[in-house]
């Protein structure tokens, strides 16, 4: 519920200017573009198990890994974007996280760092990313660097209704 | 205030739990007192029962259930002090007012606000009072208790909710009708104890099934747990802290520069070792706070059983025994409509009408006897009457005539396989064994439940003397025996339940029937299916060259032929839901963990004959429209 909550950024940043707060963001890496993610979003970062792929699965299911007892989904974020595939190496982790009372875990190139931008430098999403803009909440500055700040809620529902669309498109045919 | 309290969920569901529960003890209570009238210690655990309830739907503000439980309580405080005597009628009228307070904390749960035309029954249990007084000609005291008691409240009883009691005019017939819209009823009123018609018995039975289902969503989530056995855990995770800290500390004399290679693996040995019992320890005390009494479960029967045998014009008595074993909850809230079922059959079907037992020499009241109890890893319960029995020519009969099996076949077969074909679809025991219509119901659907719990159903008859019928359940849902196979080098697991053998192909028992392939059996032919395919996966090497391996599955009535490279074992696993993200995936059943930690997917036979019946159909929609 929490998660869920502070996923809107817009709602954090007014809640956090209010209080001068700082915004806490773990930021990771995707095909060269760096993004962030509400640290209360994230549950844990860990590195990549072995996969079992799921047969019949939406195409940007990696596979499903044990986490402590408890299998969940692997999303790999260059597919769900329609990136280029690349092969996953030793800088390549699963950031679990927590989205619509679902765990599940996120196939990225790499994990920086926890950073903390101060609300202000927020700005609305631009229109030119690789990512389409419905999936991100804003842009974060912070000297040189831009972060992108992902919609989790969306990013998963649209995943949903998509691959539901797949589905169906499927036994239709 | 009162809004404050309703709007605190916490005490909303313990009331709600607690009335339940409270429900439930007496139906039980309440049929046993109509057979011992004189029990004190039953009237007045019914007369408490109806008091908790009573007090604190009073403080909580339903009015409705107030009432209702007040004026039922008036007639048990007349049966307790023994002014009173309990007549059918005056158990009927007790048993509606249960079955109207079921129906009115049904919809509390559900937060419908319904209002309720309880003006008729709230008159009938002021009836019953001063009935029972005039028929019993008792003292005068007795006549002015019950006139008091139909008047206004009785001093001796504590009042928490004084608010809806005084609302109630006093004579009955000028009760104000309430907006109906909850189920409407036949009146009773009218009706002499004596004119018991079957007709408003089943309707009785009919309602009574109106607060039994509720009741499985409302435990749903919750459970209620023997303390002892979080003790048990508790304890055990402790032991689980200490093991993880000499862990620790080897570990820390592991990286120091002094070690004893020796000693080392000595300790560690050790205490992997403890490390491993206390883990299946764990694993067991975890599992036991999931198991619940099947007494849940029995206790709806006694009621059940007398509403419907009323309903049938029979007499039958219930014996229940090992109300105390336990199982799985999960199971317990799946065994009950099957139990149900088998119990109602039983009834229907199994024992004879009074007459007929009694011309067949039999004693004059039927009985059905309940049984639970625990053989190793299995649950057993039987239920057994002591009726007719069911003829298995007259079964071997209607066999062949639907074409099941041959006249020569049939001369072949057992006695219990033979009375196994009323498990099969459409052959309900209603058409073959009574006259007496079914219910739309059949003892296949019982069986495909049961099997869904991994469990099986036997059956075992005498003509003439009664059958039984017997579950074996395994302790929980939650381990399921799979059998391991291997495709492309990815492990898949299959529930043993649907195997029902595995073999060595050769490419030459492998044929083509248009588009489809089948594998030659000695008893016929069967689709075949590569689990390659079905997985979206490439044709495995070995497949050109035959030598593959394949299960044979049985789906419901289908069997079909599952070709994979290799088997690797049986093994009882833990199955675990798969994400929200993936339960669309058809021909999954979920995922279990692997020895070394990996996930393996569990398959589901039914889904997977799906999609093969699904692109097998688009195959063939193809090949139509080429030509």
């Amino acid at each position: 519920m929490q998660g869920s909550a502070q996923s809107n950024v817009k709602e954090l940043n007014g809640r956090a200017a209010q209080r001068g707060e700082l915004l806490q963001l773990v930021s990771f890496h995707v095909d060269g573009e760096e993004f962030g993610l509400d640290i209360l979003q994230v549950q844990e970062i860990i590195r990549v198990q072995q996969l079992t792929r799921v047969p019949n699965s939406p195409d940007f299911v990696d596979g499903v890994i044990n986490l402590r007892g408890k299998v969940i989904p692997v999303v790999s974020l260059r597919k769900r974007f329609g990136l280029q595939q690349a092969a996953q190496d030793k800088q390549s982790r699963i950031v679990v996280v927590e989205v619509n009372a679902n765990v599940l875990g996120f196939m990225v190139d790499s994990v920086s760092e926890v950073l903390r931008i101060p609300v202000e430098t927020v700005e609305p999403p631009p229109r030119l990313t690789k990512v389409d803009r419905e999936y991100v909440s804003g842009v974060g500055k912070l000297d040189n660097r831009l972060l992108i700040m992902l919609d989790l809620d969306r990013l998963m529902t649209m995943a949903e209704e998509s691959s539901v669309m797949k589905a169906a498109a499927a036994s239709a045919s | 205030m009162t809004d404050d309290y309703l709007q605190d969920p916490a005490l909303m569901q313990e009331f709600l739990i607690e009335s339940e529960e409270l429900l439930q003890g007496m139906d039980q209570d309440m049929v046993a007192l109509e057979s011992t009238p004189s029990d004190a210690d039953r009237l007045n655990r019914v007369f408490r029962a109806l008091h908790t309830i009573k007090g604190t739907s009073g403080f909580l503000g339903f009015e409705p259930v107030v009432q209702v439980s007040h004026r039922a309580e008036d007639v048990l405080n007349l049966l307790r002090k023994n002014e009173l005597q309990l007549t059918p009628r005056i158990m009927d009228a007790l048993l509606r007012a249960r079955d109207q307070l079921g129906v009115m904390l049904g919809d509390i749960r559900d937060s419908n606000t319904t209002t309720y035309d309880l003006s008729e029954l709230l008159a009938e249990l002021v009836t019953v009072q001063s009935a029972a007084v005039v028929t019993t000609v008792e003292t005068p005291k007795a006549m002015a208790m019950a006139a008091a008691a139909g008047a206004t409240n009785l001093p001796t009883l504590p009042q928490p909710a004084p608010l809806a009691i005084n609302q109630i005019p006093a004579s009955p017939p000028a009760l104000p009708p309430l907006p109906l819209e909850a189920p409407a009823r036949e009146p009773v009123a009218s009706q002499t104890p004596t004119a018991a018609s079957p007709a408003r018995a089943s309707s009785v039975a009919a309602v009574a099934e109106v607060p039994g289902k509720p009741a499985a969503d409302t435990s749903m989530h919750t459970l209620r747990v023997d303390a002892r056995k979080l003790d048990d855990l508790i304890n055990l995770i402790g032991e689980l802290v200490l093991e993880r800290n000499r862990l620790m500390q080897l570990s820390r004399s592991f990286s120091g520069n002094k070690f004893d290679g020796q000693k080392m693996a000595e300790d560690l040995s050790l205490s992997t070792t403890r490390l491993s019992f206390i883990t299946e320890e764990l694993q067991t005390a975890g599992l036991k706070t999931r198991m619940v009494p099947i007494e849940t479960v029995f206790r709806k029967f006694p009621r059940m059983v007398r509403d419907v045998s009323q309903a049938l014009g029979k007499e039958v008595d219930l014996e229940v025994n090992g109300q105390d074993t336990e199982l799985d909850k999960s199971m317990v809230e799946m065994i009950g409509d099957p139990l149900v079922h088998l119990v109602r059959n039983s009834l229907d079907h199994g024992v004879e009408r009074t007459d007929v037992r009694e011309a067949a020499g039999k004693s004059r009241r039927g009985k059905i006897s309940l049984n639970a109890n625990q053989q190793g890893d299995q649950i057993i319960i039987t239920i057994a009457d002591n009726g007719a029995g069911i003829d298995p020519d007259r079964i071997g009969r209607k066999a062949v005539e639907k074409g099941l099996v041959t006249p020569e076949h049939l001369r072949t077969l057992s006695k219990r396989e033979i009375l196994d074909f009323i498990f099969l679809p459409g052959f309900s025991t209603a058409a073959t064994v009574t006259d007496i219509s079914g219910r739309g119901v059949g003892m296949d659907v019982v069986r495909t439940n049961i099997s869904r719990l991994n469990g099986v159903v036997e059956i075992d008859s005498n003509l003439g003397e009664g059958t039984t019928l017997r579950l074996r359940l395994p302790l929980t849902v939650a381990i399921l025996p799979v059998l391991l196979v291997e495709v492309r080098n990815e492990a898949y697991a299959l529930p043993l339940r649907s195997v029902q053998e595995t073999r060595q192909v050769v490419r030459k028992e492998i044929h083509r029937i248009e588009s489809m392939e089948v594998l030659q059996l000695r008893d016929g032919t069967l689709p075949l299916l590569r689990l390659s395919r079905l997985l979206g996966l490439p044709d495995s090497e070995e497949s050109e060259g035959g030598g593959q391996r394949a299960v044979i599955l049985h789906v419901g009535e289908k069997r079909l032929a599952l070709l994979v490279d290799r088997l690797l074992g049986q093994e009882s696993t833990v199955v675990k839901p798969l994400s929200a993200y993936l339960l669309r995936c058809p021909g999954l059943a979920g995922a279990t963990i692997s020895g070394d930690g990996h996930v393996r997917l569990v398959l589901d036979p039914t889904g997977l004959l799906k999609t093969a019946s699904m692109s097998s159909a688009a195959m063939k929609a193809a090949v139509g429209s080429t030509r």
